[in-house]
């Protein structure tokens, strides 16, 4: 082979050469800093000395500061309750003396609530996204997104990512295959999304919080939260192909069946509460034994625990998170329900499913650890607002949902049912015997 | 009946165990480099792209016998009365082909070795004329591609370096 | 994915449609580039047909054209993961053809280089094993180790996949202890890691029962279908080259092979993850008594003509009884080469064990025989 040589070539007239510019690469910021010491990036050195490494003091120090800033921010706007009454009776003058009558002050109102529980839903999914992400990435020794959302030399742990991402979803292409039913295709994702909204309104987010007090909360709520099923099935219905189909069925066997471990697992509460009243519930948690542990039902001797244990199962099943997420599984052969969507009504798919585990981590929070309650009856536990606990407690169940999924391996379809119908439910049963002889012999209703 | 129990406690036990683990390491620190603010430089003996200085090769073609994807070519310089001088006209690496496994250096036999690999793993090209990377008299170390449209001999564009000296091997 | 519905008759009084689906070649699991043709009725498989073909790149055509040396650049590619016994039984082969001896401080090396790749090889095979089934922390850490290895590896010659080390008559280059010094506390380090695997995965309730009972295959039907390396020994056969044929000195290490019990994917996942542990235990034993003297043997030509002749060498590769077969004409090339590539065998009895399964149970049969396409096609 030959290598030209110009030297010994006859000039020819050049033809018009195609100017090319080379597009600048976005994140090449010059040259970078350059490790030299390569076994300085070997994991027991770093792991070793973790304190000594600037990036971890800071990250701990920016946790610290994060951590009082809500306490002092919790402290600063107080009581939020309080200030709902006064708000009401100020929206009521201010509307009377625009003429407006009771009926439409109470309209707003309701739409003022409903707007507040939306946004609840929203910005969860942006906050939510992002915990994970970053959650999962701490779990497995990385960082999770860093250049989104980061001026020039310092980022802020990517908190821009999902609100990107969001955007990009919404630009994506809306495509509905061609052997799909259109108007189911479009349908499913509000079918799916519309119950878990409405689920929201009994919850209360802190004591006196709830957008709807509900003498029968607990039931409303998974009755809506049954309902995205539906969804489920037309959106595996609608894809149009065989597997799509089978994986949304299975999909929609998986949550029907969990939906009784979960709903039979709350009844030892209900039966020590006395009421389907969220806040009863939640006020029923109040008082401390011996002056320090807090009288919440996960503390309340063996059935506490095991409710706890199966309604924390039975919520990471409904939502089709690990290890119960074969629905939605890449790895596996058939595909899952929401393969055939793409863009907002994917997207939508995946905001539902945030929404649902902050719907889990609240009842969790609610049913079982005293949600608005402080743990512990000194001076600073109690400054802090219940909306606050409330806050904190739910976003710590989260926490276990998201350390769940990223530590354990997957459950076979037929092994999930198994372990439902043969285990949880069983175990559920029992526990409510055990809660009637508690009811019996110590607990006074 | 203490079977189904017990079994019941080691499973148990097996998954709190397992998150002990995963909750250990969320907070230690990360290990991965955070390319591209930060770059690893690789060991001194690392096969990034090659390199070569024409003043010092002695146009022995062992190097164009030791590749096995045939990727070298040269020709020998001729002096003013047309007699072959231990000096290298053209020089010319197809990296395209290049499987970057040193039998090349090896055996090169002047000392400072005339081809060499430096540390440089950010190897881009960004035409396929690019990839054909000659040498000539007086050219710099990382070489000059020959476009064909142009006809003229381009440096490198798409060419990072990493190091400002590329090291070399006696 | 393809899908075409094919109306074929049944046995069962229900009449059923059965169904063509493609796994592959585009994997989520990484696998490679393999194509299974499952026929699939409701959830059990009728019929399954790998196709392999997709890494095909000619090496056994290309080694008729190449030298001897040039060879060793081209074994490095055929089990990418781990390339150091791909390069070790091709320079086995030829020194039989060639009638070379490396001397013993290469050969000890050589058993170091393959030891410490079969632990980055097991490392992968954990990592993705534990993706396939839906762990996906046991990946990053996983991984996390295998830099470490890597990056020992760049220290030593240069490169992280394709290393080229091994050589014909010994290694390409000596050992400094600054390198040692790290290999050892890398083996310090990963000593504890291997338990943390263990609670993480191999003891995983989840995990045993996804993988205990699946893909049975009994010691007959394994040695039936020339089964090697941990596949084999999942059933029970204790067959392990090391210690059936040693070649360079593995006679004078102490270490255990370990066997599975049921041939099930549990059982090939344990003896992979105990190899590793008894991978180590080699290494120890083999840095402590590393003979000094040269490492390359006198008398290798710069292009090597052998003569006529053939020879045949085989390992125990990472994935199983990686063989070479040369025959030379006495020219610079060799007459024919061929790579008895242990996947490729492994991959063979999928076509009957996947009959009757039911699909959630494909991936974890398919991950657990460990194939790397590169060896499967050459």
């Amino acid at each position: 082979m030959t290598a030209p040589t110009p030297d010994e070539k006859v000039a020819a007239p050049k033809p018009p050469t195609p100017k090319f510019v080379m597009p600048v690469p976005v994140l090449n910021r010059s040259n970078g800093r350059l490790i030299e010491d390569r076994f300085s990036t070997w994991p027991q050195r770093i792991f070793d000395s973790k304190w000594s490494l600037p990036s971890y003091r800071f990250g701990a120090a920016m946790l610290v500061a994060i951590a009082a800033a809500l306490y002092a921010t919790g402290w600063l706007v107080g009581e939020l309750s309080t200030r709902g009454e006064q708000a009401y009776s100020l929206i009521f003058h201010y509307g009377a003396s625009y003429g407006l009558s009771p009926l439409s002050v109470g309209v707003i109102w309701i739409a003022l609530k409903v707007i507040a529980v939306l946004l609840v839903i929203l910005v969860n999914g942006l906050w939510s996204i992002w915990w994970e992400r970053k959650i999962s990435a701490h779990i497995q020794s990385r960082v999770g997104p860093t250049f989104a959302g980061s001026p020039k030399g310092r980022n802020f742990h990517g908190w821009a990512q999902t609100p990107i991402d969001g955007l990009k979803l919404l630009l994506k292409e809306d495509i509905t295959p061609a052997a799909a039913d259109r108007w189911v295709h479009a349908l499913a994702p509000a079918i799916v999304i519309a119950p878990c909204i409405i689920a929201f309104a009994p919850v209360s987010f802190g004591s006196q919080l709830a957008a709807a007090n509900l003498d029968i909360g607990t039931l409303y709520i998974f009755a809506f939260a049954g309902i995205s099923v539906i969804g489920v099935v037309m959106a595996g219905w609608a894809s149009g192909n065989k597997y799509s189909l089978l994986g949304g069925l299975r999909a929609a066997a998986q949550i029907v069946s969990y939906e009784l471990p979960r709903g039979f697992s709350i009844v030892p509460v209900l039966m020590f509460a006395g009421s389907l009243n969220l806040s009863v519930i939640a006020d029923a948690q109040t008082g401390f034994w011996w002056g320090v542990v807090p009288k919440w039902f996960v503390f309340y001797p063996v059935v506490g625990q095991i409710a706890f244990a199966i309604f924390l199962i039975a919520s990471v099943a409904e939502t089709n998170r690990t290890p119960f997420d074969i629905p939605e599984a890449e790895s596996e052969l058939v595909s899952g329900f929401h393969t055939e969507y793409s863009g907002m009504k994917w997207s939508i798919f995946f905001l539902t499913e945030y929404a649902y585990v902050l719907l889990g981590s609240f009842l969790l929070a609610t049913f079982f650890l005293g949600g608005g309650g402080a743990p512990l009856p000194y001076a600073p536990f109690l400054l802090v607002p219940s909306w606050l606990w409330m806050l904190a407690k739910a976003l710590l169940m989260m926490f276990v949902f998201l350390w769940i999924r990223w530590t354990l391996p997957r459950l076979r379809a037929d092994q999930l049912m198994d372990f439902t119908w043969k285990f949880l439910l069983p175990w559920c049963f029992a526990n409510i015997a055990l809660a009637g002889l508690y009811l019996a012999f110590w607990l006074k209703p | 009946m203490i079977g189904y129990f017990s079994t019941i406690a080691r499973n148990s036990k097996a998954v709190l165990q397992g998150h002990w683990i995963t909750l250990k390491y969320m907070f230690k620190p990360s290990v991965t480099i955070h390319y591209p603010d930060e770059k690893l430089v690789p060991f001194e003996r690392y096969r990034g792209a090659l390199l070569f200085d024409a003043a010092t090769c002695i146009s022995c073609n062992l190097c164009v016998k030791a590749c096995p994807s045939n990727c070298i070519a040269l020709e020998n310089a001729k002096n003013e009365t047309g007699k072959k001088i231990a000096k290298v006209e053209w020089y010319s690496i197809d990296f395209g082909k290049c499987n970057f496994c040193r039998l090349c250096e090896e055996a090169c036999p002047t000392k400072p070795k005339s081809v060499w690999h430096s540390l440089d793993y950010e190897v881009i090209f960004v035409k396929r004329d690019e990839m054909v990377r000659c040498w000539k008299k007086d050219f710099p170390f990382v070489g000059k591609y020959f476009d064909r449209l142009a006809q003229t001999f381009n440096d490198p564009q798409g060419q990072v370096n990493i190091h400002e000296v590329q090291p070399r091997r006696n | 994915m393809s899908n075409q519905v094919t109306n074929a008759p049944s046995n069962s009084p229900v009449k059923t449609d059965q169904l063509f689906i493609n796994l592959g070649p585009q994997h989520p699991s990484t696998h490679g580039v393999l194509r299974i043709g499952l026929t699939i009725e409701g959830e059990i498989i009728i019929k399954a047909v790998p196709d392999v073909g997709y890494l095909h790149r000619g090496t056994e055509k290309l080694a008729e054209v190449r030298g001897y040396h040039h060879c060793v650049v081209l074994s490095d590619r055929w089990d990418y993961v781990s390339a150091m016994p791909n390069n070790l039984v091709f320079c086995l082969a030829a020194e039989k053809l060639l009638g070379v001896k490396p001397p013993p401080r290469a050969d000890a090396l050589r058993v170091v280089m393959c030891e410490t790749n079969r632990i980055a090889s097991h490392l992968l095979f954990l990592g993705t094993y534990g993706i396939d089934l839906g762990a996906f922390t046991p990946f990053l850490y996983a991984f996390r180790e295998r830099e470490m290895i890597l990056d020992l590896f760049e220290m030593l010659c240069g490169a992280r996949l394709t290393y080229n080390y091994i050589r014909l008559g010994g290694v390409m280059v000596d050992v400094s202890p600054e390198w040692t010094a790290r290999l050892k506390e890398f083996v310090e380090y990963f000593k504890p890691r291997l338990d943390e695997y263990d609670t993480l995965l191999t003891y995983n309730p989840i995990f045993m029962s996804r993988t205990k009972g699946v893909g049975l295959i009994s010691a007959k039907e394994a040695v039936d279908w020339a089964l090697s390396g941990p596949n084999l020994r999942g059933s029970g056969v204790n067959y392990d080259v090391r210690k059936h044929e040693p070649y360079c000195g593995y006679e004078q290490y102490d270490f255990d092979v370990p066997l599975g019990e049921t041939g099930s994917c549990w059982d090939r996942y344990f003896c992979r993850a105990q190899e590793m542990r008894q991978s180590l235990r080699i290494i120890e034993q083999a840095l402590a008594k590393l003979p000094e003297g040269p490492f390359m043997a006198t008398g290798v030509a710069k292009i090597p003509k052998p003569a006529a002749g053939e020879a045949y060498a085989h390992v125990e590769a990472s994935r199983g009884d990686l063989g070479i077969y040369l025959a030379s004409d006495g020219g610079i090339s060799p007459f024919r080469m061929h790579v008895r590539a242990p996947s490729f065998a492994n991959l063979a009895i999928l076509q009957e064990k996947l009959t009757g399964m039911k699909i959630s149970d494909v991936i974890a049969l398919l991950g657990s025989t460990d194939i790397v396409l590169g060896e499967v096609d050459r």
